[in-house]
């Protein structure tokens, strides 16, 4: 297939050939610079400048992971137009890479980019994964986020991580009366903005599976309470009216339409479900104690929750309608927070230890094979990744100030993630269209 | 004219300080006194009679400790002398403890209180509650004392 032929490519495009078998090592994956065919034009926006900065962005994306090493750009690896479709694997081959990533960038006649990405196995000298992207020139990042993420995917079979949102609470100001935002930015930590202005505590917002919509506990009706946000438009409502105790916990059901959350009523809190555009919530606990912390399995049947029924916090999973609730944490200490992977292998979690800290974990959705990945003093609120293959949880530091970590589920350390303020509850999307 | 209030206010309680009597009467509670006294003077006037505006709990407990009963019954002497003023319970949890079940522990707090109050007479109407999780740190640091400090609920006289 020749590169001329992705112009007709209109939006996004993934076409995948079967995917390597899970990397047990980070495996190689070589970078050269994004060609532009025929253009002399080197200004910003120009697509020399784009395909340039879209190859240092798609090598940096790919630093972050723990199963690809990418190596380049660099400039003296330049190709041809038509090399984009026909590498010289040896080339890359002999550099290391089991991988290379080719592509272009050309300019339209209406002024926006075709940016084409192909990404080829160097050892079988087979092509694993194309997307292609349309976009304005200063849209040209989410293009090369789609690079990395047929890489990714490429690569380990997972979805790509780097076209995602991460929603959070910005905070600032002294302990005693935080000021808190809730801030969403990219994946990688760019195009940080607020939805909220900081007049009123605000919590645990949580991402719409496409990021359209956001789920968040507010205190502006002087007690703590979900509203529903549209991120597009800003409309914004409480998802249940004059309940009289609080609600809080939201979290999206998989399709989008529904949200589970908890509901206090006197001493007692419990699971509800309902529609994410309104009516009435449908009771799915009762027991007496704090039920709370729902999370909905991928495939939308079951439910992860956090329930101290049993005299402290543990975790239980049950049907969608609230039947068959059965617990799966028998490990000492305290279990909260438990989130289903995307890939519905794992529920990740906070663990608290006496005299030890709280910890984020891991453990299969029947409650064995659990494990540790963390060794922070005062983690929690787990979120997973679109790959199901790390989390990014919070940390609070020894003054009590919080910041945002990520951890990858094969081990090794927590890595920060740079915010402009302190961060905490933080929610990872899943890929956006 | 602030300082006149502070003058009646002054008088006020040099009054029932002559009549101590009078507050030992739970039965008949006196008619409401006309709201002379600001906010703020009332708050250090109920903390001082109470003893304290707070009482304190154990790790991810609600239960009332004997210390925070005898605070709350002197809490609701003075709260029964005064119907007029209306009462808002603020329920905490710790740091050490998860967001969400910060919450929900601090609000059962905020209740147990409430109940209390009610049982001993306090008109249930004059009392709301409301659950700050751990969003509002009183006491930083993670000692098991700065934690404890952390989880309470506080009277708190709103108007």
């Amino acid at each position: 297939m020749s590169p001329h032929s992705v112009s007709l490519f209109s939006i996004a495009l993934a076409l995948f050939a079967a995917p390597a078998t899970a990397q047990q090592a980070a495996a190689v994956i070589a970078i050269p610079p994004l060609t532009t065919p025929d253009e002399k034009a080197t200004g910003a926006g120009s697509p020399a400048a784009v395909a340039w900065q879209a190859s240092q962005l798609i090598a940096s994306d790919l630093r972050t992971t723990a199963e690809l090493v990418p190596v380049g750009p660099d400039q003296k690896d330049y190709y041809s137009y038509p090399e984009v479709t026909a590498p010289t694997f040896s080339r890359w081959r002999a550099k290391g890479a089991k991988f290379v990533l080719t592509g272009f960038v050309r300019s339209r006649p209406d002024g926006r980019l075709t940016v084409g990405c192909y990404v080829y196995d160097t050892v079988k000298g087979r092509e694993l994964g194309r997307t292609g992207f349309v976009v304005a020139p200063e849209d040209w990042r989410r293009a090369a986020h789609k690079c990395s993420g047929i890489a990714y995917t490429a690569a380990t079979g997972a979805p790509g991580i780097f076209d995602t949102r991460i929603a959070y609470v910005a905070e600032s100001g002294p302990p005693g009366a935080r000021v808190k935002r809730i801030a969403i930015m990219d994946g990688d930590g760019n195009n940080q903005s607020f939805v909220t202005a900081g007049d009123t505590i605000v919590l645990t917002p949580r991402l719409s599976p496409k990021a359209e919509n956001l789920a968040f506990v507010s205190y502006v009706d002087g007690q703590a309470n979900v509203r529903i946000v549209n991120l597009a438009s800003s409309e914004q409502r409480p998802l249940v009216a004059g309940s009289g105790g609080m609600s809080f916990a939201p979290r999206f059901a998989p399709d989008g339409r529904r949200i589970v959350f908890s509901m206090q009523a006197g001493p007692n809190t419990d699971i509800y479900v309902a529609d994410s555009s309104g009516g009435p919530a449908q009771r799915l606990t009762a027991a007496p104690g704090i039920d709370t912390d729902p999370s909905f399995s991928p495939d939308g049947a079951r439910i992860a929750f956090e329930s101290d029924r049993s005299g402290n916090q543990q975790i239980y999973t049950m049907a969608a309608d609230g039947a068959g609730q059965r617990r799966i944490s028998f490990g000492g200490g305290w279990y909260a927070a438990p989130v289903w992977s995307p890939d519905g292998e794992w529920i990740a979690f906070a663990r608290r230890i006496p005299g030890v800290g709280s910890r984020i974990g891991v453990m299969k959705p029947d409650g064995s094979g659990e494990k540790l990945l963390t060794d922070g003093a005062l983690d929690e609120g787990p979120s997973w990744a679109a790959s199901s293959h790390e989390l990014i949880f919070q940390r609070a530091g020894p003054d009590g100030r919080p910041a945002l970590y990520r951890v990858t589920l094969a081990g090794g350390d927590a890595r920060k993630v740079v915010t402009p303020q302190d961060a905490s509850d933080p929610d990872w999307s899943g890929v956006v269209d | 004219m602030r300082r006149a209030f502070l003058l009646l206010a002054l008088m006020g309680s040099a009054a029932s300080a002559q009549f101590p009597g009078l507050s030992r009467r739970p039965s008949a509670p006196p008619p409401p006194v006309p709201l002379l006294m600001g906010i703020d003077g009332l708050r250090a006037e109920f903390a001082a009679q109470s003893g304290s505006d707070k009482v304190y709990f154990g790790g991810d407990s609600a239960v009332l400790t004997a210390p925070a009963r005898a605070t709350l019954a002197a809490q609701a002497q003075w709260l029964r002398r005064h119907p007029e003023i209306i009462v808002r319970i603020e329920g905490h949890a710790d740091p050490s403890d998860t967001r969400d079940h910060a919450l929900a522990v601090a609000a059962r707090r905020a209740e147990e209180v409430r109940d209390y109050l009610v049982l001993l007479g306090v008109p249930a109407a004059q009392l709301s509650t409301v659950s700050w999780g751990k969003e509002r740190i009183a006491v930083m640091g993670a000692s098991q004392d700065a934690l404890a400090l952390n989880r309470r609920a506080v009277t708190v006289l709103v108007r």
